[in-house]
């Protein structure tokens, strides 16, 4: 199968600021992600799945390895035309609508006005917000902000969708609704890489798990596979084992 | 080619719009344009040359409004965009750096097209109705629509390379403050620069003003003089017509200096990382 994402010997350190030591961020880190499969990043604040996400997404740069994504390197803009990026928080001009959002999406996609709208009106029924789509997104709530934010990632029809904490945000029926979802676009046949603090989804969701720790790759397989290399019930206790291993090992 | 013009094209649509919903830049314009109306009681109080000095008053509104919409609405976009991370959310699109940066400028410069047009034209409307209120063979003799025209045209011209300035400082330091206080201080040594050449020209005896005078000449390639923009003065008065070279001459300079600072606003951003 052909990688979708292909990360080798990654390192990334974020350089020194005013008042910040320089910070490692990401220390030889490998994995890759084939076409269809679905991949979880986990680990706790600051063991860089974030970075991860922004090294796939061009927002910054490896200091050493390569990264190729969907055949290409990051840095060629017109590939991202190909892939639906939800942030964990919702950063949108105050004034805008979801709707000018979307047809913003539309048009740097290259998609046909028609198309734009077909494809609007689909995902705001779906998730919900089809009557506010003229309201300024200031006034969404968080959990608004997130679903227009999926509506956004989704208008493309993306073949790689890169969730950074989808459920970040959502009331309980949120939750199941964009659990549902990409339950279903998984199912669809779409490559997904997402990084979640809530262990539960990402043992029901994802193929393979990539457990980070302070920049390293702890793990790398299927989330059965960690339980049992930890001797536990659930991926959460698993997942605590083996950082607390780490931890004290350091 | 086409596909990277529609990339630009949309995204500068929202900056578009962004603007134009956005409350304090309509409170603005309000502002600007009770200021332009007040031009008609301002008039009252000049004894004489009322053309000029009206013709001053307006161009001065225009260009506070726009030095405001710059440094209020220009500096505050591009700060948004890196602090509240909704640069991120852009360059989630197969939107390159290049394209971020130049749909921004051209955005931010039909806002202020369209603010100096609106003003530009109210101004006109202005200076016509104070001639036609006056005696204007003894007060208000001149007033040309196509020197008019050419001084909107400066006017904005300056404020064109202030944005281009506005974007280069945005992509080389973060925050607002700071781009605020930078592109502040670059108004001002720009404003400056003239007048302390013009002072040290008044030396020449000295030997050691020719090397000052070199360096500041040279100094005006980074800090250009908006000045050789600024032709309102010919708008309400008999001053004679400059030579066409010394019209084209400034507004190609100002085309290139706006050129070369996006292109190294461009360059930037291509190599920053956006944490």
């Amino acid at each position: 199968m052909n990688s979708v994402i292909f990360f080798e010997n990654v390192s990334k350190t974020y350089a020194k600021q005013l008042g910040v030591l320089s910070q490692l961020a990401l220390a030889d880190v490998s994995f890759s992600l084939a076409q269809g499969g679905t991949i979880g990043l986990i680990g706790a604040n600051g063991a860089g799945k974030s970075t991860c996400i922004k090294l796939l997404m061009d927002f910054i740069r490896p200091d050493s390895g390569s990264i190729s994504i969907l055949g290409t390197s990051p840095k060629n803009s017109a590939i991202r035309s190909r892939v639906g990026y939800l942030p964990e928080t919702a950063n949108f001009p105050a004034n805008l609508t979801v709707l000018d959002m979307l047809r913003f999406t539309g048009g740097t996609c290259n998609l046909p006005p028609q198309d734009i709208r077909v494809a609007s009106e689909k995902w705001l029924c779906c998730l919900g917000l089809w009557d506010a789509r003229k309201r300024p997104l200031r006034n969404f709530s968080k959990g608004m902000q997130q679903r227009a934010n999926f509506a956004i990632a989704l208008l493309n029809d993306p073949d790689l969708l890169i969730l950074d904490e989808p459920m970040s945000g959502l009331d309980p029926i949120g939750r199941v609704m964009i659990s549902d979802l990409i339950q279903q676009l998984k199912d669809a046949g779409k490559t997904i890489l997402f990084c979640s603090h809530i262990l539960e989804d990402v043992d029901r969701l994802v193929d393979n798990i990539l457990l980070l720790h302070k920049g390293k790759k702890l793990f790398y397989g299927p989330p059965a596979d960690l339980a049992v290399q930890e001797q536990k019930t659930s991926i959460a206790e698993a997942f605590v084992s083996m950082v607390q291993k780490e931890e004290s090992h350091a | 080619m086409l596909s990277r013009l529609r990339r630009i094209r949309s995204l500068s649509r929202l900056i578009i719009i962004d603007g134009l919903r956005r409350h304090a830049l309509i409170g603005l314009i309000l502002f600007a344009l009770a200021g332009e109306i007040g031009g008609l009681l301002f008039f009252d109080f000049i004894p004489r040359d009322i053309g000029r000095a009206s013709n001053d008053f307006l161009f001065s509104i225009s260009w506070l409004t726009g030095f405001i919409f710059l440094l209020f609405h220009a500096v505050q976009v591009m700060a948004w965009d890196d602090e509240r991370r909704i640069l991120h959310t852009f360059l989630a699109r197969p939107i390159s750096r290049t394209e971020y940066v130049l749909a921004v400028f051209f955005g931010l410069a039909a806002l202020l097209l369209a603010l100096n047009t609106v003003l530009g034209g109210i101004g006109w409307g202005m200076l016509n109705l104070i001639r036609s209120s006056v005696d204007a063979a003894s007060y208000f003799q001149h007033l040309s629509l196509p020197f008019f025209l050419l001084a909107s045209a400066g006017l904005y011209g300056i404020e064109l390379m202030l944005l281009a300035i506005i974007l280069f400082f945005s992509g080389a330091v973060r925050g607002n403050f700071p781009v605020l206080l930078l592109s502040l201080s670059y108004y001002f040594i720009c404003s400056g620069l003239p007048v302390v050449r013009q002072a040290i020209r008044q030396q020449t005896a000295h030997p050691a003003s020719q090397y000052v005078e070199t360096l500041l000449k040279g100094l005006t390639a980074l800090f250009p003089d908006f000045s050789r923009l600024d032709f309102k003065t010919l708008v309400a008065s008999s001053d004679p017509v400059p030579a066409l070279s010394q019209i084209v001459y400034p507004f190609a300079l100002s085309s290139v200096y706006v050129l070369i600072v996006l292109w190294l606003a461009c360059a930037i951003y291509q190599r920053r990382d956006l944490e």
